[in-house]
């Protein structure tokens, strides 16, 4: 059995008086790709934020990878974020000055050192090999979220987080994107954690959790 | 791609990216650096032209030996003081003015009375050479002496009937001299009267060899009051006495000391506005790109590599500024000094380091706000736009 890449136990976030997510112990098994569903103020992007170090918890264990991130400094998270983590977000957050190849070499210069050959590289593996010098006002939604993923594998995390990654794609960008992450999980065999309001888009985890005003109300293996 | 390079790609797609505010922050700071430019260049040029002026009028310190005095009388009748000549000596005064370390020019002057056609004539030996540099006003009618030649005021001149090319014998009490004229000097001064022979002639005709009546130094009006440095010659020069001649060196040293304090004033004035410029500039840029700030954290930017991103963009324009605000100020300056003292100005190349420096300054100190709320940035609340 694959060890556990995230660890939480009795995790919890509130600002002020309002809790955002309720003593939670989840753990997530190094290869799996997990979906996290619920309504808005669930507790969904709050829990992506924490996994993702861009956060800290109010109480409660927090480990990733073995790394107990409630020890990190504010640049020993940032570290590990760069180290570790690879983010997709559903707005893209893409630099608008910046051409695609560009973009992704942004990730590699806060990792190591800017290399625009892989960048080309991992833009190819996305589909994106005839767009590498287009900044993203000249690309379609689903090309800047494929620019998006591209820039999120380029320095090979092994945690990779989506906050709705296809929230704002049509079905058919959608699925190809859908598909991209699938080819490209079986390649990397990083993890995944994908917050998504979409039922059909969870079904592509192996295991979808369900949260309800910070709880964690349901879990399901998604069937083969 | 090297790190640095990376680093100046960026920040120059970013600076080319927000054309209209990166072209504003650059006016300010070439502005801001033009100024203190422009007034640094005119107030060195006011300051050289300033030392010319008062060159014109000659030396304005002067050396002379305190008179020795005694009372003359006899049993109960007392006729007052007299007082016998008095010299200095030349090698003194000249240690002196090396051991106070005074910058000074100076020339030494003897005076005295020789022989002329069976009457006394005042003349006067000096060294040439010195008297050209700190009298330039003296015209001279034929040349300037050589060895041997002398020249003769244009009233005694006109008195004596004597003219260029006469040989005038002279009888001082240690020999007499044989000494061809070479030309008249017309000051409109003193020196109309007077005959001019070189200062180691006259001393061995009079049999004062070593021996001067009077020491006037050309002190610069520059560092210091005229007063404070004849006090800090006076010590080395125990039997003289050094005393200010020219009110216009004084004059002009509160004019200076004014002038300065006006552009100190009026540089400050720029500066603070332009800075505050730029910190509201450099805000609203920050507050616009706080989405950028939050992604270059959530991707593992440090809060001390985000900082290094906007401060080189700062820097870049502050370098940027300092040339353009060099060029520009040179140019002011040129306009200011013919305008009002008639004349160019220098062009000063190491300015070109106080202009980048003073830009650079402002730039980043501009920035210290913005950079500070920067720093704190929450990537999770900027990334959602709050």
């Amino acid at each position: 059995m694959a060890a556990n890449i995230v660890e939480t136990g009795g995790l919890t976030r509130s600002y002020g008086d309002i809790c955002a997510l309720k003593p939670l112990d989840l753990r997530v098994p190094e290869g799996e790709w997990l979906s996290v569903m619920g309504h808005s103020g669930s507790g969904k992007s709050t829990l992506l934020n924490l996994l993702g170090g861009l956060d800290r918890p109010s109480g409660g264990s927090l480990r990733i990878g073995g790394e107990d991130l409630l020890l990190l400094s504010e640049d020993g998270l940032a570290r590990f974020r760069r180290e570790f983590v690879g983010i997709i977000f559903q707005q893209h957050h893409l630099v608008p000055y910046l051409t695609a190849v560009e973009n992704v070499m942004l990730a590699q210069y806060f990792h190591s050192v800017p290399d625009e050959a892989e960048a080309r590289s991992a833009l190819e593996r996305v589909g994106l090999g005839h767009r590498l010098n287009n900044r993203p006002g000249e690309l379609s939604g689903g090309e800047q979220q494929r620019v998006c993923i591209a820039r999120a594998i380029i320095n090979s995390p092994k945690l990779l987080l989506g906050d709705e990654p296809t929230g704002n794609l049509d079905h058919q960008s959608t699925m190809m994107v859908m598909e991209l992450l699938k080819e490209l999980r079986a390649e990397d065999n990083f993890t995944v954690v994908m917050v998504t309001h979409n039922q059909e888009v969870a079904t592509w985890g192996d295991r979808t959790i369900y949260l309800d005003d910070g709880v964690l109300v349901r879990e399901e293996r998604t069937e083969s | 791609m090297h790190k640095r390079l990376w680093l100046i790609h960026l920040v120059v797609r970013a600076l080319a990216h927000r054309r209209g505010r990166t072209l504003l922050l650059l006016a300010v700071l070439a502005m801001a650096s033009s100024l203190a430019t422009a007034l640094g260049v005119v107030s060195l040029s006011m300051k050289k032209r300033v030392a010319e002026e008062v060159r014109k009028y000659g030396a304005n310190l002067v050396v002379i030996p305190e008179t020795a005095k005694m009372n003359v009388g006899s049993g109960g009748l007392n006729f007052g003081e007299i007082s016998e000549p008095v010299y200095l000596e030349q090698r003194k005064v000249e240690e002196a003015l090396a051991g106070s370390g005074l910058k000074a020019d100076y020339s030494f002057h003897l005076q005295g009375a020789l022989r002329f056609r069976k009457g006394d004539l005042m003349v006067e030996g000096v060294d040439f050479a010195q008297v050209r540099r700190l009298f330039p006003w003296w015209q001279i009618k034929g040349a300037w002496p050589a060895a041997g030649e002398t020249v003769v005021g244009s009233d005694l001149a006109a008195r004596y009937g004597l003219k260029t090319g006469d040989t005038m014998e002279l009888a001082g009490p240690a020999q007499t001299v044989h000494l061809r004229i070479s030309g008249t000097v017309a000051t409109g001064g003193e020196e109309d009267n007077l005959l001019f022979l070189a200062l180691p002639e006259l001393q061995r005709t009079l049999g004062l060899d070593g021996r001067i009546s009077v020491a006037r130094l050309l002190v610069s009006a520059e560092g210091g009051s005229l007063t404070k440095k004849a006090a800090a010659l006076q010590p080395h020069l125990p039997g003289a006495k050094v005393s200010e001649v020219r009110q216009i060196a004084r004059t002009s040293e509160g004019l200076l000391a004014k002038v300065k304090l006006l552009m100190v004033l009026v540089t400050a004035v720029v500066l603070i506005s332009a800075g505050s410029s730029v910190t509201g500039t450099m805000s609203t840029t920050v507050l616009e790109r706080s989405k950028e700030i939050g992604l270059m954290k959530a991707m593992g930017g440090t809060r001390w590599e985000v900082l290094l991103i906007f401060s080189a963009e700062a820097a870049l324009l502050g370098v940027l500024g300092g040339v353009v605000g060099y060029l520009l100020g040179s140019a002011i300056a040129q306009f200011i000094t013919k305008t009002v003292f008639a004349a160019s100005s220098e062009i000063i190349p190491w300015f070109v380091g106080v202009s980048v420096g003073v830009s650079l300054f402002l730039a980043l100190l501009g920035s210290l706000g913005p950079m500070i709320s920067l720093f704190k940035l929450d990537p999770v609340r900027s990334l959602r736009g709050e």
